[in-house]
């Protein structure tokens, strides 16, 4: 009863503010185009002999590989919906509606989770749609198993960069700073990772390259099921270190 | 009714609330007093759960604040009005508020229309004035139609008549029963509008009085207050 109460607080909060329409709609929009462009000159290259099965494979890879890059602005989305009530002092007022710090962030991550999976679809299933139109020769079957694979691990990994987001801002508490710490862990890290002897080690645990190999857009460097775990765990982890952080941040009282 | 009992908060080590008892009872207008610093605002946030206390307890109704039930229904608290997300219109901002606790979204426009916010309801709170908010957040407290309520500094920024409508609203609020906790710098104002008189200086009790008590005949409540405070001051 209570936890409905929250969640649909939170849900009114968040589409009330402009900025969660111009993150989502930038994020879709860009990927989108982005997604149709990139279908276009892939599919053109392909070999005359490719498969039904293998036709819808490609153009799920190419439309996921759109998805992907609507993460940032999704995560940004996400270190907003935390960092704003803290730069405006909005977060005592949502306290004293709803006393429980971790419920609040619980059902932040809800409404966030849920707004950035319905934007993935927004970016895929038109993406899909445009993919089967320029494929159309190869007569593409609708979606063969192994596509759940990278459907999967795509929408994994928008909601794990948003749920990721929203604990970085819990934690940080300043847009600004949070937003940097997301583009690290997200961007720069797997990057420099990559140049060190052990990167690959370092790698599996970030999130970036399980949610590439799981879309087929780096080679494997550790099984399906592992790249899936690694993946919910960036989703969840953040999110229960940045409740813990709160409580231990409440009981002092320094921070606020 | 607000029940404190020796409740001290430290921040790193210096005390910003130092064993602090008293009662807030219902049916009559509560001034909390002090100087700039002398713990106020501090006291009021651990009234509502915002700070830990360092000792001491604060409850609200006999319960502390975390454990109410649909706390806007029974608690209404004016801290900061200046601390909203300006992106959202007035109406939008009571509506979260109104959900968090399952009440009823059909009071916002009687609220809005209370403290004459009637026509700026779908306007964004980024454009308020500092009057405006404070109308804003009076609407916030009275949301849930709470037994207790308590204003922070509610009537900074308002203009002549806004104080006016501020007091009479506060004192019929009183006079059905309510309990009020207001703190004010502005002693003349606090001269007409409390019952009951709470001041504090760094962070100590100095006096927990009627306000006819408080206040000599022949003296005003600005003399007494300044003795008061000067007292404690090191």
């Amino acid at each position: 009863m209570c936890a409905v109460n929250t969640i649909a607080a939170e849900w009114i909060k968040l589409r009330t503010l402009r900025s969660t329409w111009w993150a989502l709609g930038i994020g879709v929009l860009l990927s989108l185009a982005l997604t149709m462009l990139g279908a276009t000159t892939v599919i053109s290259r392909w070999d005359p002999g490719r498969t039904p099965d293998q036709a819808a494979m490609g153009i799920i890879v190419a439309v996921y590989v759109g998805v992907i890059l609507g993460q940032l602005p999704f995560g940004m989305l996400g270190t907003m919906t935390i960092s704003g009530e803290y730069a405006s002092g909005m977060i005592d007022t949502t306290l004293v509606a709803m006393p429980s710090r971790g419920r609040v962030l619980v059902a932040k991550a809800a409404v966030l989770g849920g707004a950035a999976t319905a934007a993935s679809l927004l970016i895929a299933i038109p993406g899909y749609l445009f993919g089967r139109l320029v494929a159309a020769e190869f007569h593409p079957s609708l979606l063969p198993a192994e596509v759940w694979k990278v459907i999967g691990g795509g929408t994994l990994m928008i909601a794990a960069t948003t749920l990721l987001g929203l604990a970085l801002g819990a934690i940080l508490r300043n847009g600004a700073v949070a937003t940097a710490a997301l583009v690290a862990i997200v961007l720069l890290l797997p990057f420099v990772a990559n140049m060190l002897p052990w990167g690959e080690e370092v790698n599996s645990f970030l999130p970036t390259w399980p949610a590439l190999q799981l879309i087929e857009q780096l080679p494997d460097i550790m099984p399906t099921w592992a790249a899936f775990t690694v993946l919910a765990g960036w989703a969840v982890v953040p999110l229960l270190i940045a409740v813990i952080v709160q409580r231990l941040l409440a009981s002092r009282g320094g921070a606020d | 009714m607000i029940e404190v009992s020796g409740l001290t908060k430290h921040f790193r080590q210096t005390p910003a609330v130092d064993d602090l008892t008293f009662t807030v009872s219902p049916g009559r207008i509560t001034g909390f007093l002090g100087p700039n610093g002398a713990g106020k605002t501090t006291t009021m946030r651990l009234i509502l759960g915002l700070d830990r206390p360092t000792a001491g307890r604060a409850t609200v109704n006999g319960m502390s604040y975390q454990h109410l039930e649909r706390p806007l229904t029974q608690v209404g608290a004016l801290l900061d009005a200046t601390a909203v997300q300006g992106g959202r219109r007035a109406e939008q901002h009571l509506w979260w508020l109104a959900r968090s606790n399952g009440i009823s979204r059909q009071r916002i426009g009687g609220l809005l229309e209370l403290v004459g916010l009637g026509d700026a309801g779908h306007k964004r709170v980024g454009g308020f004035s500092l009057g405006m908010k404070q109308r804003l957040g009076l609407a916030a407290a009275l949301l849930g139609d709470p037994e207790v309520l308590l204003l922070d500094e509610p009537i900074n920024g308002l203009d002549p008549e806004g104080i006016r409508w501020m007091r009479d609203l506060l004192k019929s609020l009183a006079a059905e029963g309510r309990t009020i906790l207001v703190s004010s710098h502005l002693m003349s104002e606090m001269a007409v509008t409390a019952d009951h008189l709470i001041v504090v200086g760094r962070g100590r009790l100095l006096a927990d009085a009627k306000i006819t008590e408080f206040v000599r005949p022949g003296a005003s409540l600005e003399d007494v207050f300044m003795e008061v405070v000067g007292k404690c001051a090191p």
